[in-house]
């Protein structure tokens, strides 16, 4: 089945076309990792993804529903959990905090003021769970902003994990992280459940190949290039544009 | 894990130790008063009433984030309510004026809502502030807002019936009758700080995009949190108009707006007790001031609003209760 599918999406703000007339879908447990120069509209579509901007036209469905008008929690409800590129987790709770009142947020018990959060037992499994993945279960009385900066990018992902989310988006994770830092992200990639369907945005090399199944291809608003990592890696026009170690190649071919 | 953050805590603070303010704190309110003269019980109920106000304001812009300068609108329509059931319907009970005014006070906020939260920041400040100005507007010089004839505002109001035959008010009964809903109001205060809800208010206050990525509808929860504050505001209206028994357009204005946030500012914002310690900072050092220097009291106010903010940024709430708990961890070393 289709997780994703978008159809004809493009975005502009003002005269500036950001995205033209994007079409692709994802498929249910697929791990994709999308990748092209700054400026080439990755975070852009992350954001017409889960509503945060509106499409300027085209259609977006989630699992065959049409949720282009769906505004950003609807979507949530809907399976799309979002990690960010800039860590945005409140560094005033603790990390515990922080992963309950994410799996509050799908549940009526957003609404609740009879009980504590934390009095919540069939929400503590699924916290745990999460915590774990990401190897913070230990860490889970600490405040966030007392966190190093590694395990502040680890804990996003824990959060957006802990919704049970059926599409995950992570923008960049293994941004900042040194080179041990990224291999744990990396492995907390490839060991999340296989049915999760998931985009990874990223720049690094070493992330692109270790959790790409398929990696599509922005460049400049459009759509590049869209295969398995080994087509992409052959891809000449990718290889210039983006990787750009074409070039002294052909200078060395004109001599 | 969850054990030894728990040995840690006894190490520096053992749990006697942090029960004494608490102590302290309900001996002060619960046994001194009877002990005052009629002057200072007066004080006393009015500092519990600001200290009402006060949480009203906390969940509003200390939890919520949501800085609003309009707060005084709840608090003069709750009390503008009692007020004109009992000048003009003749209705003096307590409970039936209460409700009202607590009522329309919610539903005030409910109607304002969503007309200032389609804003937010500075312009929410204004918006809020210029609705409150409206609510004045609206009572000054209308007839049917100033009894009797010829004053600002209601006044000779009665005191509010109870329904307990040979009951009679004084300034003690009075005073402890707003302890009690002050202590509903901190308990409340309470249970919303720890709730899933409340803790959905904090996560708007440190970052909306987040919050609505997480399923959280950002809007909902800040109308339902300025609903809930305004329900609080109207509370503290209420009470003030029992205590007065007169109300007058400037309780809807800017200055009676900015005593709750003064208040919660110098107590500690999202903290359980800032509002309350807030307020009896300001009501009593507004208080004692005015009767050593007359003329030079709001001299003294603004130092303490200064000597505040540059030494106790957190709050005093917080200051004092950092510095209990260190003296704590101190003795305990010996």
């Amino acid at each position: 089945m289709e997780a994703l599918k978008l159809d004809h999406v493009s975005k502009r703000f003002g005269g500036l076309h950001v995205l033209e007339d994007i079409t692709l879908s994802v498929e249910e447990g697929e791990r994709v990792v999308l990748i092209g120069p700054n400026g080439a509209g990755k975070t852009t579509t992350f954001n017409l993804i889960n509503g945060q901007l509106p499409v300027s036209s085209g259609r977006i469905f989630l699992f065959g529903e049409d949720v282009t008008r769906l505004p950003v929690h609807a979507r949530a409800h809907r399976g799309i959990a979002r990690s960010f590129q800039i860590s945005s987790i409140y560094p005033n709770l603790t990390v515990l905090d922080n992963a309950i009142l994410t799996a509050h947020g799908l549940r009526r018990s957003r609404f609740g003021v009879l009980r504590s959060i934390d009095a919540y037992p069939e929400l503590m499994e699924k916290v745990q769970t999460a915590l774990d993945h990401a190897g913070l279960w230990e860490e889970r009385h600490e405040f966030v902003k007392n966190l190093a900066y590694g395990e502040q990018r680890r804990l996003e992902i824990a959060l957006t994990l802990a919704g049970d989310p059926k599409l995950l988006l992570l923008d960049e994770p293994s941004c900042g992280l040194t080179r041990g830092e990224c291999g744990d992200m990396i492995h907390i990639i490839n060991t999340l459940p296989r049915g999760i369907t998931t985009i990874v945005v990223a720049h690094d090399m070493d992330v692109i190949f270790g959790v790409a199944e398929r990696i599509i291809v922005l460049f400049y608003g459009k759509l590049l290039a869209d295969g398995d990592p080994a087509t992409i890696q052959a891809d000449r026009q990718v290889r210039e544009i983006y990787m750009g170690v074409e070039e002294g190649t052909e200078r060395a071919g004109a001599f | 894990m969850n054990e030894s953050a728990k040995s840690v805590q006894a190490k520096t603070a053992p749990w006697v130790w942090r029960l004494l303010p608490i102590l302290f704190a309900m001996v002060v309110l619960a046994v001194m008063p009877g002990f005052l003269p009629e002057f200072l019980q007066r004080m006393m109920s009015k500092f519990l009433i600001f200290a009402i106000f006060s949480i009203s304001y906390n969940i509003v812009a200390g939890y919520t984030g949501l800085i609003s300068l309009g707060q005084a609108a709840y608090f003069g329509v709750g009390g503008y309510t009692v007020a004109v059931l009992m000048a003009h319907l003749g209705i003096d009970s307590l409970w039936l004026t209460g409700l009202a005014g607590v009522s329309l006070g919610a539903l005030a906020a409910a109607a304002v809502g969503p007309i200032v939260l389609r804003v937010s920041g500075m312009y929410f400040l204004i918006l809020t502030f210029a609705i409150g100005r409206l609510g004045y507007s609206l009572t000054w010089n209308v007839p049917f807002f100033n009894v009797p004839q010829g004053i600002q505002g209601i006044a000779g109001l009665p005191r509010p019936n109870i329904g307990i035959p040979g009951f009679h008010w004084t300034e003690l009964s009075f005073y402890f009758f707003v302890l009690v809903v002050f202590a509903i109001a901190m308990f409340l205060q309470y249970r919303l700080s720890r709730s899933p809800f409340g803790h959905s208010l904090e996560g708007i206050r440190e970052g909306e995009t987040r919050m609505e990525a997480l399923g959280y509808n950002v809007w909902l929860h800040k109308y339902l949190s300025f609903v809930i504050g305004g329900a609080f505001a109207a509370l503290a209206g209420v009470l003030y108009v029992y205590m007065n028994r007169f109300i007058e357009p400037a309780d809807f204005d800017i200055m009676r707006s900015f005593y709750p946030m003064a208040m919660v500012i110098i107590g500690g914002p999202a903290t359980l007790w800032g509002p309350a310690v807030g307020a009896a900072a300001i009501v009593f050092v507004e208080y004692f001031s005015s009767v050593i220097v007359p003329q030079r009291w709001p001299l003294i106010l603004g130092s303490l609003f200064v000597l505040a903010i540059m030494f106790a940024r957190k709050g005093l709430a917080v200051y004092a209760s950092d510095l209990w708990s260190k003296a704590g961890a101190k003795l305990w070393k010996r």
